[in-house]
């Protein structure tokens, strides 16, 4: 105000309507954006704390029932559902890390082939891409009944199989804890490729034209340019692409609790770590532990998401 | 914008794909060496009949599942039968009797329009005031929002659940209610990311002539600013709606009552009720009725679709 006063000889009433308007842009301002943070604070912020308040007692249907100090934790670290060592299958944290391992090298390969299909000089781009990305829009559980209606003892993959081998098949995907966990990832493999799709797209489309015009000129052949050229260029989406895809997959929880009934089976197979959060809490009320699952969980998870929103918060600049 | 796009692969290109214009196409471009003809001619038809190929294989699953919601239960699992001997509507039929689906569509259905609406709202009130009114702490406030996505589900779901079954000083107990979980999705971070990045490309002349005719703030947002909004409210439309269509992890974890469950909820229950011999035709039908709004909103508005997700950076 001191500037203004200074630079523009205006009246002293003058002054203070402009002094007035400012404090009545800040009142409007904070009305309009007062709703939104109230909302932040009450259910993304205070959360926080109160989580680490609830591990710190055992907490019942009733309530509070004494403090217990590190004791969830003590007992979590020690827990055999959870996890265990040396690895193994069967617990919450390892099938959750083997779903994790198979899965987001998967989804990249494929999300990478299919962006590199759709980002060609073809007809009919927009279907393809289109048709890759529509398993990613539907919801999980719609989809999730398909799988198991597919992957029945009786189902389509077992008919093809069938038809394939000359000898029927009748093997129950989800029903068998061998291969259980192993039908989510295919499933979701399938799911979510057209996400990676889209994101490798992105970026494979910020790749200026004149890098692939010089190389037209020099004859390097295709493979060549795409290992020498597209690929190394492609690292900012490749960071991107395998951080989202770690986190989804540390997260799996919709596809096993459908496949399973929410128990985690058969024979553990299917339990993964957000599973078991959602068992301690909403299936046996134990919430101080499940507060103490919730936030190791967050633990892991927010290593992946801290990366991913440094990725991210470089991208906000262009928009 | 040049260099900021070496910095910010993502967003800068898929906005020019949210435009439907197609940015510079990184790919080789095809040398016109003759004598290369014929197997080019090959190429491309090889090209497209794995597209092709990879395309059925990616929808094959949905036209799978609405041929079955049309069959009897014993031609369900009779093999590869993609159109119907006898069609009939008894899976729909029974999906909606013995299963209450139409309840459940309609709860559906409530809390996505709900949602959607208070973040239409909500959001481009809010992202209006972070991109252009001037009031102390601004953008620690608006960092603080961003900060609120490093938060994932997993760990409020306890804390949150506790705060919704006896809401602090009212005691209201809001599990299994329409408000909780309406209050749960009542605001998308991204949303409001997404509407305060939009304002802030629209040149401030527009509000200038407003400032002209005395108009108030909100006359402003509501006169000038929306109506420049219209690509960036469609991306949230389609952000909110789908994502609460789509939700699965809140909807079980709040709507612990039959009479709240959304199709969603209710094809799991139904899904697993009986171990794993089903009655294929009405689970179907049940699936195609859960997937059919989001897929038409998607045939028609692609290009929104894209931006948002893609801006949005995660699907549920």
């Amino acid at each position: 105000m001191a500037v203004a006063a200074r630079t523009r000889p205006v009246g002293t009433r003058r002054l203070e309507t402009a002094a007035n308007a400012k404090v009545r842009e800040a009142l409007v301002g904070y009305a309009f954006v007062g709703i939104p943070l109230l909302y932040f604070v009450l259910f993304y912020l205070f959360p926080i704390g109160y989580a680490f308040y609830i591990s710190f007692y055992d907490w019942g249907i009733l309530g509070k029932l004494g403090y217990r100090g590190f004791g969830n934790y003590r007992e979590l670290w020690h827990d055999q559902l959870f996890w265990t060592w040396p690895p193994k299958r069967g617990t919450a944290i390892w099938n959750t890390l083997y779903y994790t391992a198979i899965v987001v090298p998967a989804q990249m390969a494929l999300g990478l082939a299919l962006a590199l299909a759709v980002n060609a000089r073809i007809r009919a781009r927009t279907f393809f891409r289109a048709a890759y990305y529509f398993p990613s829009l539907t919801s999980s559980a719609a989809i999730t009944a398909i799988a198991i209606y597919i992957l029945n003892a009786d189902g389509l993959l077992n008919w093809a199989l069938s038809k394939v081998g000359g000898h029927p098949v009748h093997t129950p995907w989800f029903g068998q804890s061998s291969t259980a966990l192993e039908s989510i990832m295919g499933l979701n493999i399938w799911t979510t490729s057209g996400t990676m799709m889209l994101f490798y797209l992105a970026t494979l489309q910020s790749i200026p034209t004149d890098v692939y015009e010089a190389a037209a000129i020099d004859g390097t052949s295709r493979w060549r340019t795409f290992w020498k050229i597209t690929f190394p260029l492609l690292k900012p989406g490749h960071f991107f692409v395998a951080v989202l895809s770690i986190i989804g997959c540390l997260k799996l929880f919709d596809q096993a609790f459908i496949v399973s009934g929410g128990k985690g089976g058969p024979a553990y197979s299917t339990e993964t770590a957000v599973l078991y959060l959602y068992q301690t809490a909403i299936g046996d009320a134990r919430w101080g532990y499940a507060a103490t699952v919730g936030i190791v969980l967050f633990a892991i998870i927010f290593l992946f998401t801290l990366v991913q929103r440094l990725l991210f918060g470089k991208a906000e600049i262009g928009y | 914008m040049g260099e900021d796009r070496e910095r910010a692969p993502h967003v800068a290109s898929v906005v020019e794909l949210a435009r439907g214009e197609e940015p510079a196409v990184g790919t080789a471009i095809a040398p016109g060496i003759p004598g290369r003809g014929k197997r080019a001619v090959a190429g491309r038809v090889g090209l497209y009949a794995l597209l092709a190929a990879i395309a059925a294989f990616y929808l094959l699953p949905f036209f799978w599942s609405v041929s079955t919601s049309f069959k009897t239960l014993p031609e369900s699992v009779q093999g590869f039968v993609l159109i119907p001997h006898h069609p009939t509507l008894d899976g729909y039929r029974e999906a909606f009797t013995t299963g209450p689906f139409g309840r459940y569509l309609l709860n559906s259905a409530i809390f996505a329009v709900s949602v959607t609406l208070t973040n239409v709202f909500l959001c481009t009130l809010g992202g209006y005031a972070f991109a252009r009114l001037r009031f102390p702490l601004r953008e620690p406030l608006f960092m603080l929002v961003l900060a609120t996505l490093m938060i994932p589900d997993q760990m409020r779901l306890v804390p949150v659940f506790k705060l919704l079954a006896d809401f602090p000083f009212f005691h209201w107990n809001m599990i299994a209610t329409y408000q909780g979980y309406i209050l749960i999705k009542l605001i998308y971070a991204t949303n409001l990311f997404l509407m305060r990045q939009y304002f802030l490309t629209i040149p401030r002349d527009y509000e200038e002539a407003a400032k002209l005719d005395n108009a108030g703030f909100f006359k402003t947002y509501w006169r000038v600013m929306l109506p420049l909004a219209g690509p960036a409210i469609a991306a949230i439309v389609i952000l909110s709606f789908q994502g609460t269509w789509d939700d699965f992890y809140w909807q079980l974890i709040l709507l612990q009552d039959d009479s709240k469950f959304t199709l969603n909820v209710g094809i799991a229950r139904f899904a697993t009720a009986g171990g794993f011999g089903h009655d294929w035709p009405p689970l179907m039908a049940a699936s195609t009725i859960a997937i059919a709004p989001v897929a038409l909103i998607y045939v028609f508005f692609q290009r929104y679709f894209i931006a948002g997700v893609t801006t949005a950076g995660v699907k549920g």
